[in-house]
């Protein structure tokens, strides 16, 4: 299996604070990738460090073998990444259906992509002309991967996708992933566990900004000292 | 939201801890020449120290009244970076706290006939009242409203006071002439120059030590906090709508003093000082200097006069283009100012040689 | 800009919500609508609805000015305090193209080929991203390249064949020009030639100079540039190919191309010179953002002061090519005849081509009122479908909410920003040539339009463009009705005779509306928390 994203050692500063000092992992094709780790550990910021919105001061970002090292985001993300933040960024004042046109980088994406999607959020389509401020949270949720999945990315970055969400629809946030995970790579940040070891194969654990462990998912599940040493309670 | 020019590091790099006057070595040595620069001048001159005392008429006198306009405009500059550069408050009104005092000084010494020190107080109080203006729109308007806001205020009173009806006591469009000859004989600008160029810099050294103390004080700890990030400032439990006040009090009656100095010295008030191009004018005189490092403030306001000064002497007419160029490309390529981007460097000088000695002795530090 | 998008609850029924939730909105609607109607018992009802007439017509050219500015602020946090100078020079530039169409030709040449070499700026910037690392190649190299290149450019532009007035001279400046215009008399001046050097070393030099500034601006963007920047794409060559050919071609027709200008009527010479300008406004608001304001990009304050000192810079120039004394700027004909059959009636006036027409008993000016809001009512309309039902819209309006979310969708935010700096520019050139035959041209003139335009947007929301179109009419209208207070007179209640505010009044009652209403509503009428 062929590494997508190769993540070396990247140094990440925020105005004068040195949030990321050193993380390093790779994201195998085809693979759903967990980062966890605690609050404010750096996993965020290192999603923001691979698409280029928070960029690596050293270090480098090479993805399908190509360095994303001094490119603008809009750059990488044109290369194939889509990004779901974590406050989920839908843009209120467009409709369901702009939201979702905004995201094509050729013509007609949307058109051609709109089965996967309504299949995977049928929801979406009885919502598609109303503003996105109309939404509830869950269903920005979905607009928000949803948005992600329009253009042809090759990889998916996504932060918290089952933060806020009532229990239902996290199982259905869920059922989403997995089935994006056939035709592309992802790469989540998850506080939740249970979520996160049910859904990834591999993870790779941030800890004050540095990247300590990482392994097989099925591995962590029954290593119990790990999980309290680097999350917290299990 | 606050304003912090992009970069939050050049107010914060504090000088290591060393004796008083190792620190601020730089600024005694300044103060000296400047005390001793109008008789330098004078003997270039021919002038004996004591015709410059006398305040005989040449190129000293001359060369102390463009220092004492640089004086007075450092003291603005300063109250400006105070509530800038420090605090983080954007304002497009400044040019009213100073034109107050140039305006309200005339009006107090000619047309009340109020002594010296009465008018002192009077300006005082003026300061203090149209903080107070400012501040009671505070908790109302935040970031570029509350300029706008500011900005109309202060554009109102421009208008106010060239309107005809207060002609008698502004001089309308013209301008309020005469007050420095109101002003007593003992440090009149005219008669005793090297007197009120020793008041004008020992005023500016007040204020700039005032400043400094209040900078490094818990205080000005808060003030910084609240530039940099005033919601966190606020959820740590500090009320800033009173550390802002504060600051816009310090600051108004700072620069109504400079207010007040400026129409001691100068023949005419004009209504320039109230309108938006003095508020530019001061801007550019932080922002050349290096917003929130005080002594640019200082070093800025020297370079805007001098620069208009000497640009006009050359220049004549295109002095203005010319001016407007050099703005544009010290915005450009000086990003953090003079005194800002020194300061920079040269914590990139300490922390390069830090970094170097721990590589050599292996003490791998950072990295 | 980044906002975290609130779930708001879903909206109750019951006018009892909407009312406590728009209070703010509704008290100055009431304050708004109880001044404009009690007026009219102070004053005879046509004269009422000219002011109010008038009024809209100040809020269409205040209109045109802030909504470039809210359009320009809303998505890039950039208050550009320049604006009513590009407003003032959008009025120079209209009336030099109507006035003197043959200094425009004249210049078109040399400056067609500044801008085609200019125009390779991707190639250069290709280029100088090769250059290696360090002070020497990267820092002093593009200052003095730069500066040769600006140096020959100035040199070989004052050799160019420049028809144009002479300020020094009474009879041939823009004051005698225009007027000449007005009364039907004017001659095509004579054409000029090269001085001292040769055509073709003059179109030649001047070419070379703007690559070299071209290569020194280059240099500057790409000081600290990791990576070569792209080659050039095909469009960028066939840009500039096509902006030289167009000089060249200019310069080769340019006598008979002038004698057809100056025969042409002052209608077609003014709707001529309406497009041109609008876009020369595009050009340069684009080449302004790109150059001055991009590098800034981050640090608003100093986005600010930059647009403070080219404002500054604009006036300056302005003042020495144009002068200082005020001039003006002749009616197009098909907004001002006189004689028989005038003025028009109704609606059919419209198009009489009389310089007033009746309605309702009153009359109105055909141009200053008439057109200038038809203008303003256009604009509005098409940049509302620009924004609602174009891709650029759509990503103007996701922009104006969330830039950076809108560049991880992989969308070059930077170009959008230069776009939309230059359609800002665009339409307060358009303002300024609009209002030059009504007002006439000062270098004054764009100071009191800004101060306008800021408060039409502060009242009708910062980030809000149908805000703007708002604000610009209760500006516009309040504007009109204190000045007719002016000489009317308010009854007040107390005093015998009614109050005349004073000139002086004016603007400081319209910035103590915007200050009143800051207050009342921090954000504007529509705008949105940021």
């Amino acid at each position: 299996m062929s590494v997508l994203l190769d993540v070396r050692d990247i140094n990440t500063y925020i105005g004068q604070f040195h949030i990321l000092e050193g993380v390093s992992f790779e994201v195998p094709e085809g693979e759903i990738v967990a980062l966890l780790g605690r609050n404010g550990a750096g996993k965020t910021t290192t999603l923001k460090s691979i698409l280029g919105l928070a960029p690596p001061r050293t270090g480098d970002v090479v993805f399908e073998g190509k360095d994303l090292r001094g490119l603008h985001s809009f750059d990488v993300a044109a290369k194939g990444i889509g990004y779901v933040p974590e406050n989920r960024a839908i843009f209120g004042a467009l409709s369901v259906e702009e939201n979702l046109r905004i995201a094509e980088r050729s013509k007609g994406d949307l058109d051609r992509k709109s089965e996967l999607i309504f299949g995977l959020f049928p929801d979406l389509k009885r919502l598609i002309n109303l503003p996105g401020t109309n939404l509830s949270g869950g269903q920005q949720q979905m607009l928000a991967v949803a948005r992600a999945l329009v253009p042809d990315n090759r990889l998916l970055l996504i932060d918290e996708p089952s933060e806020g969400l009532a229990p239902v629809l996290i199982e259905q946030m869920m059922d989403a992933i997995m089935q994006l995970s056939d035709e592309t790579t992802v790469l989540i940040v998850e506080q939740n566990f249970i979520v996160a070891s049910r859904l990834a194969q591999h993870y790779v654990i941030i800890e004050e900004g540095t990247s300590v462990v990482s392994g097989d998912m099925e591995d962590l599940v029954n290593d119990d000292d790990t999980i309290r040493k680097y999350l917290g309670a299990a | 939201m606050a304003y912090s020019g992009g970069r939050s590091d050049v107010t914060t790099l504090a000088a290591p801890k060393t004796s008083f006057f190792r620190r601020h070595a730089m600024f005694i040595v300044v103060v000296v020449v400047a005390v001793a620069f109008p008789f330098l001048v004078g003997l270039l001159d021919g002038q004996s120290p004591a015709d410059v005392i006398a305040s005989e008429g040449g190129n000293s006198k001359f060369l102390m009244g463009l220092a004492i306009e640089v004086f007075i405009l450092a003291i603005f500059a300063l109250s400006y970076d105070l509530l800038l550069g420090i605090t983080g408050l954007l304002s497009f009104g400044h040019q009213m706290f100073f034109a107050v005092g140039a305006y309200g000084t005339g009006i107090m010494l000619q047309s009340f006939e109020w002594s010296l020190f009465a008018t002192l107080i009077g300006v005082i109080v003026a300061g203090v009242l149209q903080a107070l203006l400012f501040g009671v729109v505070l908790p109302r308007v935040q970031g570029i409203t509350f300029a706008l806001v500011t900005l109309g205020i202060a554009s109102m009173f421009w208008i106010v006071i060239q309107s005809p009806e207060l002609g008698d006591w502004t001089g309308a469009d013209v301008g309020l002439q005469g007050t420095s000859a109101f002003v007593p004989e003992w440090i009149n600008t005219n008669d005793h120059r090297y007197r009120f160029y020793l008041l004008a810099l020992v005023v500016l050294v007040f204020f700039y030590l005032l400043y400094r103390r209040i900078v490094e004080s818990p205080t000005g700890a808060v003030l910084v906090a609240n530039r940099e990030n005033e919601d966190r400032a606020l959820m740590l439990g500090y009320n800033t709508f009173w550390f802002k006040l504060f600051a816009l009090l310090v600051s108004s009656i700072t620069a109504a003093l400079a207010g007040m100095l400026w129409a001691m010295h100068q023949p005419i008030v004009t209504p320039t000082v109230a309108s938006l191009g003095w508020m530019v004018a001061v801007l550019l005189m932080v922002l050349i200097g290096g917003i929130g490092t005080l002594s640019g403030a200082i070093v800025g306001a020297a370079v805007y006069r001098l620069l208009s000064y000497y640009l006009e002497r050359w220049f004549g007419g295109g002095a203005s283009l010319m001016l407007g160029v050099a703005y544009v490309l010290l915005v450009l390529f000086v990003p953090y100012g003079i005194v800002g981007t020194w300061r920079l460097k040269k914590f990139q000088i300490t922390d390069g040689r830090k970094r170097l000695v721990a590589m050599l002795t292996n003490r791998g530090s950072g990295g | 800009m980044t906002t975290t998008t609130a779930t708001k609850p879903p909206r109750a029924t019951g006018t009892s919500r909407w009312l406590k939730q728009n209070r703010g909105r509704l008290a100055l609607a009431a304050f708004f609508a109880f001044v404009v109607f009690s007026a009219l018992f102070t004053m005879d009802t046509n004269d009422w609805l000219i002011t109010i007439i008038r009024g809209l017509a100040v809020g269409a050219i205040t209109f045109l000015v802030a909504s470039g500015l809210s359009l320009i602020f809303g998505l890039m946090d950039v208050l550009s305090l320049a604006h009513g100078e590009f407003y003032m020079l959008g009025a120079y530039v209209g009336w030099t193209i109507y006035v003197r169409p043959d200094t425009f030709l004249d210049i078109l040449t040399p400056v067609a080929l500044v801008l085609s070499a200019l125009a390779l700026l991707p190639l250069w910037r290709h280029v100088a991203s090769r250059w290696p690392r360090g002070k020497w190649p990267r820092i002093i190299t593009p200052i003095v390249v730069g500066l040769a290149g600006l140096a020959i450019v100035l040199f070989v532009f004052a050799k160019f064949p420049l028809s144009i007035w002479d300020l020094e001279v009474y009879t041939d400046t823009p004051i005698n020009n225009a007027v000449a215009l007005d009364q039907g008399v004017q001659e095509v001046p004579p054409p000029a030639g090269f001085d001292g050097i040769s055509p073709l070393v003059g179109i030649i030099s001047i070419w070379l100079g703007g690559a070299l500034l071209g290569l020194g601006i280059a240099g500057g963007v790409e000081r600290k540039a990791e990576v070569t920047a792209p080659l050039a794409g095909r469009s960028t060559y066939v840009i500039a190919a096509t902006v030289a050919i167009l000089g060249l071609v200019v310069y080769t027709v340019n006598d008979p191309l002038t004698d057809w200008w100056y025969a042409l009527g002052t209608t077609p010479r003014f709707f001529f010179a309406l497009g041109i300008t609008v876009v020369l406004g595009f050009g340069l608001g684009a080449f302004v953002e790109v150059v001055f304001i991009r590098p800034l990009y981050d640090r608003l304050l100093y986005q600010l002061m930059m647009t403070l000192g080219l404002g500054f810079i604009i006036i300056e120039v302005v003042r020495s090519v144009w002068g200082r004394p005020a001039f003006t700027m002749p009616k197009p004909a098909a907004f001002n005849g006189t004689g028989e059959g005038c003025p028009g009636e109704g609606l059919g006036g419209l198009f009489s081509g009389c310089s007033t027409i009746k309605i309702f008993d009153s009359r109105v000016r055909l141009y200053n009122e008439v057109f200038i809001i038809l203008v303003g009512i256009i604009v509005l309309v098409g940049i509302n479908l620009i924004i609602k039902r174009t891709r650029l819209g759509m990503i103007i309006r996701a922009g104006v909410q969330d830039s950076e979310m809108v560049e991880a969708l992989g969308i070059n935010v930077r170009r959008v920003f230069t776009v939309t700096f230059g359609m800002g520019v665009a339409l307060a050139s358009l303002g300024g040539v609009i209002a030059a035959p009504a007002v006439g041209l000062s270098p004054g003139m764009g100071a009191t339009v800004l101060l306008l335009a800021l408060i039409a947007m502060a009242i009708g929301g910062l980030t809000s463009f149908s805000g703007a179109a708002v604000g610009a009419v209760v500006v516009g209208v309040m504007q009109q009705f204190m000045i007719k207070f002016g000489s009317v007179g308010i009854p007040v209640p107390w005093m015998e005779e009614p109050f005349k505010p004073s000139p002086v009044l004016v603007p400081a009652s319209v910035i103590l509306l915007m200050i009143v209403v800051l207050l009342v509503l921090p954000h504007g009428l529509f705008g949105r928390e940021e």
